[in-house]
């Protein structure tokens, strides 16, 4: 058996500018015209949301091969430790108490910052007299959700009709929601995790083993552990802070990522942020094509590509580089 | 000689229960030592104590020299590198990829996956036979190259301590002694220290020079394998009866006798000879029964296994004809048993006066019946004729022990 299975990522970086450019002229205006006023908005505006898919993109699948991998669980991914509810209801506050139309950035930073603080809790939860386990973490990352996702939902009963509607559109995720600073902010914090997670990775790697087998082979198992859940908060957090709420891209992203180059994870991380890019910018390209002039929710798109995506992958496991 | 492993006076796990208690114990390196004890010893505490795994509440451990809690953990983990029982990964690793993750920590600071971090793989690959399967997935292996794949991992972190909890206890014999012999060519060609700990006393006992006996987290006992492993000292360990006896070659090998069947109060009697009853006679100790056995001869196979299994037994002398004094005896026993089980033994001139025996006792006979006519070496081949006679007075005839066991339940 040779090692065939493992691919090189030249052509993952050459889909790129492919993909951005046919993301880039598709849309309903048709290709617009450059030289006009209305046509350099158009496509200056796509150029935005390509740039926001790339980087939520990129956020929420590095966050999803950490967390499969300090888990050691296929099901993991970057919400199930709280920061999705935790960060949905730091925006709905936002909106709530009308702080969003005080300063653009209220929304985004209020759902980084409470996205952070969940997640902080779920660990010291977790941790109480202790290094954290992975099923404590799993334990009190799912009831900590629950109870958040239950404030949003008051939150959102009583906000008011057109409060709602704005929370809504950020629960199921808009690639249109950031302004430009924030999205270079966003970017550069994607940007410098990825590097850091990729300098990690052989210790990651050794993390997969489990706790103890990572400290004989002399990582520093808690030190790792929580500078990893860090890193990936802080990547699920701005992907949040930058897009709401997109399900589906931190579960499947990973599997695809290591049945392309296996599950080493000094490669993973930056091959696992180029395919969630990618997605998310076909993603959001068909989501405001499909029905145009109208445009259907993200999280919509990557739910209804994404699950037939991890069905076939799951038929051959495998070769997503993960075993049973 | 330096030591690879200093213990003084470590105690471990709860105050109030340690899990070690106040355990010294000096390990010399290059030396290949077995930890033995029950399950709750405290073996794998003490493997744990040493990789830093387990927090010390009392005493000091160091390793080569260096006090185990000034040790950073890369630098401990290029002293000492551990093979657990089993490692699983939900990754897809292939072999190679996993024995890399003996490299986890750069040696350097600043080096990736170096040219020497390369050839310590290549090296523990070649070393523990795995060259071949490098390219196959680990979570596909069998038990045993598994366990070869994570010694490779081991090895790849170029330890100088190598400590092993139960490697073998999911292996099969042959994987066991492959497991075993490497690790004695390790100990031999690289001068590892290796420290194991088994529940496989004659392993440990045909492998190991150095033994250490654990019991409620003390160390009862240190030494080469004949001062350890007495009868009496086992026995008072693990709490049952067993047996230390020198095999041919002069290995030690040791029996656990098993116990605590209830006994039925039925006594059976045994004819047999020739290694025809060892397997009756074990089964019928095993299942209760009171056994007694007659006659023969001293030297008889099966006389040695009755010796063994303390069945009481009428003996003659070595190859001697059976004497009226003998068969009076075995015809007392025989009496007073409440069934008679004769075994597929063959008869000659010397023993055919057991199924006499078998006759005159009056109480029921279970006879074996297979291949009468091969092993009837009596000068007028009256056997088949004796057979015939006792099965037309109401004998059971079977032919294989599990029948026999099967009649016996309906006896009893």
């Amino acid at each position: 058996m040779s090692n065939s299975r493992r691919w090189p990522i030249w052509p993952l970086l050459l889909a790129v500018p492919v993909v951005c450019a046919g993301a880039l002229l598709a849309g309903a205006a048709g290709l617009p015209d450059w030289h006009t006023p209305l046509g350099r908005a158009v496509l200056e505006l796509r150029l935005h949301r390509i740039l926001t898919g790339l980087v939520v993109g990129a956020g929420l699948a590095g966050a999803g091969v950490v967390m499969q991998a300090l888990l050691r669980n296929p099901l993991a991914e970057p919400y199930v430790l709280g920061v999705s509810s935790g960060a949905g209801l730091g925006a709905a506050l936002a909106v709530f108490f009308g702080w969003s139309a005080l300063h653009l950035w209220a929304v985004p930073v209020a759902a980084f910052v409470t996205g952070i603080v969940t997640l902080t809790i779920v660990y010291f939860l977790a941790a109480r007299g202790g290094g954290a386990s992975i099923y404590g973490l799993l334990l009190s990352g799912i009831i900590v959700s629950a109870v958040l996702s239950n404030l949003l939902m008051l939150i959102v009963s009583l906000a008011p009709t057109e409060g709602m509607h704005s929370i809504l559109w950020w629960i199921l995720g808009n690639l249109q929601l950031s302004a430009q600073p924030l999205l270079l902010t966003g970017g550069a914090l994607v940007l410098g995790a990825l590097i850091i997670l990729t300098m990690l990775g052989a210790q990651l790697n050794a993390l997969t083993l489990g706790r103890e087998a990572a400290h004989h082979l002399g990582v520093r198992t808690g030190l790792m552990i929580a500078g990893c859940l860090a890193l990936a908060t802080l990547l699920a957090a701005t992907a949040v802070a930058l897009a709401g709420l997109i399900g589906f891209i931190g579960l499947i992203v990973p599997h695809a990522a290591r049945a392309w180059v296996g599950p080493d994870h000094r490669k993973l991380p930056g091959v696992a942020a180029i395919i969630g890019g990618l997605f998310l910018v076909v993603c959001d390209t068909v989501a405001r094509t499909i029905v145009a002039p109208q445009e259907i929710p993200i999280g919509v798109v990557t739910a209804l590509v994404g699950g037939p995506f991890f069905l076939a992958l799951l038929l051959r496991r495998r070769k997503g580089g993960w075993i049973e | 000689m330096s030591m690879a492993v200093i213990c003084r006076n470590v105690s471990a796990g709860y105050r109030q229960q340690p899990v070690l208690d106040d355990i010294s114990l000096t390990i010399q390196a290059g030396q290949m030592v077995a930890l033995l004890g029950p399950n709750g010893a405290g073996k794998s505490t003490l493997l744990r104590v040493l990789t830093g795994l387990q927090p010390l509440t009392g005493g000091e451990v160091q390793l080569f020299g260096r006090d185990l809690r000034q040790l950073r953990t890369t630098e401990r983990a290029k002293l000492v590198a551990v093979v657990p029982q089993e490692v699983t990964t939900p990754m897809a690793f292939t072999v190679a990829e996993l024995v890399a993750l003996g490299r986890s920590v750069p040696r350097d600071r600043w080096a990736t996956l170096a040219a020497a971090d390369r050839q310590a793989v290549e090296q523990a690959l070649a070393y523990t036979d795995t060259l071949e399967l490098r390219d196959r997935y680990y979570s596909e292996l069998s038990g045993g190259e598994k366990q070869r794949a994570i010694i490779a991992m081991a090895l790849a972190q170029e330890p100088q301590l190598l400590l092993l909890d139960e490697p073998t206890s999911h292996l099969d014999i042959n994987h066991r002694l492959e497991v075993l012999q490497l690790l004695e060519r390790l100990n031999r060609e690289r001068g590892l220290t290796v420290v194991m700990t088994s529940h496989d006393l004659n392993l440990a006992a045909e492998f190991f020079p150095q033994l250490a006996l654990l019991d409620h987290g003390r160390i009862v006992a240190t030494g080469a394998p004949a001062e350890v492993l007495h009868e009496e000292l086992l026995e008072e360990v693990y709490h049952c009866k067993l047996a230390v006896r020198r095999d041919a070659t002069g290995i030690l090998v040791i029996l656990p006798s098993r116990t605590g069947t209830a006994p039925t109060g039925k006594r059976v009697h045994v004819i047999c000879g020739g290694g025809s009853g060892v397997e009756v006679l074990r089964r019928l100790c095993l299942a209760g029964w009171q056994v007694s056995c007659g006659a023969l001869n001293q030297g008889d196979t099966d006389a040695q296994t009755a010796l063994a299994l303390g069945v009481k037994t009428a003996l003659e002398k070595p190859f001697s004809p059976l004497s009226t004094g003998v068969l009076a005896t075995a015809g007392q026993l025989a009496q007073a048993a409440d069934v008679i089980v004769v075994c597929e033994v063959p008869f000659g001139s010397g023993n055919v006066k057991n199924l006499d025996l078998a006759r005159q006792a009056g109480k029921p006979v279970l006879l074996n019946t297979r291949q009468v006519a091969a092993r009837d070496f009596t000068p007028q081949r009256e056997v088949q004729a004796l057979i015939q006679s006792l099965i037309e007075r109401g004998a059971t005839p079977w032919e294989h022990v599990s029948d026999l066991l099967v009649e016996l339940e309906k006896v009893r």
